[in-house]
């Protein structure tokens, strides 16, 4: 066997010999990496949640125009090459996107705000495809409450005009391909393709749609929108959007704010989390350190006799490092478990408070791992400066000790 | 031991000086000439702080001379010089050489706390790579240790303990065993039983051995070379100056 080895087999013996002593290496160590590990586990999770919470919510990312203006189809086509916008829809005027509807099911006629879509739109509920065409639509969770309908059912959709003097009613045929969910949009409302709000608005306006045969004047030249339905990638270029419209001079209304609150209370909180855990470990480190020291001054006559019977500089350097690699190791893992029971400990106390599966605190795999690397590389310095000391360790000075 | 004198000496010192200074009082010692052969049994006898650490520590290589004329060591045909591997720093090598051809019984056992007193005796052999074999059970045997080999050194009496490291220092049939004062933690009818012990069992096996005690009522019987010494003071009374030879 090559002799660091054998260094090494003596030092675990030596180790785990003396428990006693490593047991209190083990506990000052989990003592100040355990704690370390809850704060950053509740700084992870409320951040963490809240953040979730930005990012899963499409309200959040979307970008209203106030008031109305005037946008042709390029304008809206430019806009959607962005790598920073998911998803732009134009939308015709308020006014004119309106449809009462009927269903077999409910005596009451409903007036919905039709909102136009197209897939992509963050508002659908994932598996649903977008509505196409003419007669497909997807309701909102209200609407399709009212109406008492379900994806598959059949509604009757009208509107009315008043055209060269006289009112005229036109119905058109729907199907419910879906049904959006209660957060996505929570007025009585009903999604369509563009091509349909384009009619209605059309219909209004007293212009023929010869797609569902309905007369009136020849369509006009280019269309003109008034406003749009725009949803940034990310919360993240949602500012950085609206300080663009703004400088083209378009008004719109974000959630920016609120998502910058929440961005600077997570640097705030990363400050103090990363300031505690520098003043931590650097504590621990002298700590493990300054014991690690003091051990080889009381081991100085053990190290001695090895040196003695013919142990190398070099092998006695195993000794103090491999120790303090144990502790290391077994700190974590004592450290790992007062987390996790003090994790489990917070989130069921309050698990009332909180919706869905939120977790206040919470660790991805990595940090544990992250833990781990920090311990062991602050242990293997102090262990290195021990180790040196230990090897400088003149045979002859620990050998009439005692 | 005329025939002793016409082989090569195993320790061959001219003219080597250690001084230790502590506060305002230093300590030396000199050695203007210093012949062992192989198979002697050296008797280093005197006070405590009379210097007889110091000169064990230098012929075992782990206290580094400030002088030394002349510091061979033979243990078998070659010759090794010492003051030379210290001059360079070769303290691997030193290591090596100790490992080797020394054995060494300290005033306190020095035993490993960790290891059982199978794996204390054993721990030079395994260093070297030697095979497993009887050595260790016969020599707990010769020592009385047979029934204690699976306990750790904490179990044991003193004298049980100084036994162990005898047998530690004898496990890989070294050239010279070095054993500084190895019984005075003993009481003295047990410290004369184990000296007797010690000394036939390097008999037996042609080792040479050296020996530093405070007393010399129970060496002389045992048939050792005592080494010439003598110490004297400054006026002042600050330093002292011990001269070994022999």
């Amino acid at each position: 066997m090559r002799q660091w080895l054998r260094s090494l087999a003596l030092a675990t013996r030596d180790y785990f010999h003396e428990w006693q002593i490593s047991v209190c290496f083990v506990l000052a160590l989990a003592a100040v990496l355990g704690p370390m590990m809850v704060l950053f586990g509740l700084k992870f999770g409320i951040v963490g949640s809240m953040i979730d919470e930005l990012r899963e919510d499409p309200a959040k990312r979307e970008i209203r125009p106030v008031g109305s203006g005037r946008y042709d189809r390029q304008w809206i086509e430019r806009l959607a090459a962005r790598p920073d916008v998911a998803f732009v829809i134009p939308k015709v005027r308020n006014i004119a996107a309106t449809l009462e509807v009927q269903s077999d099911r409910a005596a009451r006629i409903l007036t919905l705000e039709v909102i136009p879509t197209a897939p992509g739109d963050p508002l659908l509920p994932p598996g649903v495809d977008a509505p196409q065409g003419l007669g497909e639509v997807v309701l909102s969770a209200s609407a399709a409450r009212k109406l008492q309908v379900a994806a598959g059912d059949g509604l009757d959709g009208s509107l009315e005009r008043r055209f060269r003097g006289k009112r005229e009613r036109v119905h058109l045929p729907l199907t419910v391909v879906g049904v959006a969910a209660p957060q996505a949009f929570g007025r009585d409302g009903l999604f369509a393709s563009l091509a349909l709000t384009e009619a209605l608005e059309d219909f209004r306006d007293g212009r023929a749609v010869p797609a569902l045969d309905w007369p009136g004047d020849p369509p006009q030249g280019e269309r003109h929108y008034t406003g749009f339905r725009l949803y940034a990638r990310s919360i993240y270029d949602v500012a950085h959007l609206e300080e663009g419209f703004e400088r083209a001079g378009i008004e719109v209304r974000t959630r920016a704010g609120e998502i910058a609150t929440v961005q600077r209370m997570d640097r705030t909180l990363s400050a103090i989390y990363w300031a505690i855990a520098v003043i931590g470990l650097a504590g621990f480190s002298l700590s493990l350190g300054a014991s690690l020291w003091a051990n080889v001054d009381r081991k100085r006559k053990e190290l001695s006799v090895l040196r003695l019977v013919g142990f190398r500089t070099g092998d006695i350097i195993w000794f103090p490092l491999l120790q303090s690699l144990y502790t290391a190791v077994l700190g974590w893992a004592l450290a790992v478990g007062i987390y996790l029971l003090a994790a489990r400990g917070i989130n069921l106390m309050l698990a009332p408070q909180l919706d869905r599966a939120q977790e206040v605190c919470r660790l991805l795999p990595e940090h544990y791992l992250i833990a781990l690397g920090l311990t062991l590389a602050a242990s293997v310095v102090a262990a290195l400066l021990a180790g040196i000391r230990a090897a400088r360790v003149e045979p002859s000075e620990g050998l009439r000790e005692l | 031991m005329s025939d002793a004198g016409a082989q090569q000496p195993i320790y061959d010192l001219e003219d080597v000086v250690k001084t230790r200074v502590a506060g305002d009082y230093s300590f030396s010692l000199r050695v203007p000439n210093l012949r062992i052969h192989p198979g002697e049994k050296i008797a280093l006898i005197g006070e405590s702080g009379c210097g007889k650490s110091t000169l064990l520590d230098m012929l075992a290589f782990v206290l580094q001379p400030d002088k030394a004329e002349r510091f061979a060591f033979q243990p078998d045909d070659k010759a090794e010089d010492i003051a030379r591997h210290w001059r360079r720093g070769r303290r691997n090598r030193l290591a090596a050489l100790r490992k080797r051809h020394l054995g060494y019984v300290m005033q306190t056992g020095g035993l490993l706390p960790y290891l059982s007193v199978r794996e204390n005796i054993e721990l030079p052999r395994r260093l070297l790579g030697l095979p497993r074999d009887d050595t260790v059970s016969e020599l707990a045997e010769e020592l009385g240790l047979t029934r204690h080999l699976h306990k750790l050194p904490a179990d044991l009496s003193t004298g049980e303990r100084q036994r162990v490291a005898i047998g530690r220092a004898l496990a890989h049939r070294p050239a010279i065993v070095i054993a500084d004062e190895p019984t005075a933690s003993v009481d003295p009818f047990a410290a004369e039983k184990i000296m007797a012990l010690f000394m036939e069992m390097v008999e037996q096996r042609a080792i040479t051995v050296i020996v530093a005690s405070h007393a010399w009522r129970h060496i002389k019987q045992l048939g050792l070379r005592r080494l010439a010494h003598h110490s004297r003071r400054s006026k002042d009374g600050l330093a002292t100056e011990t001269v070994v030879s022999g």
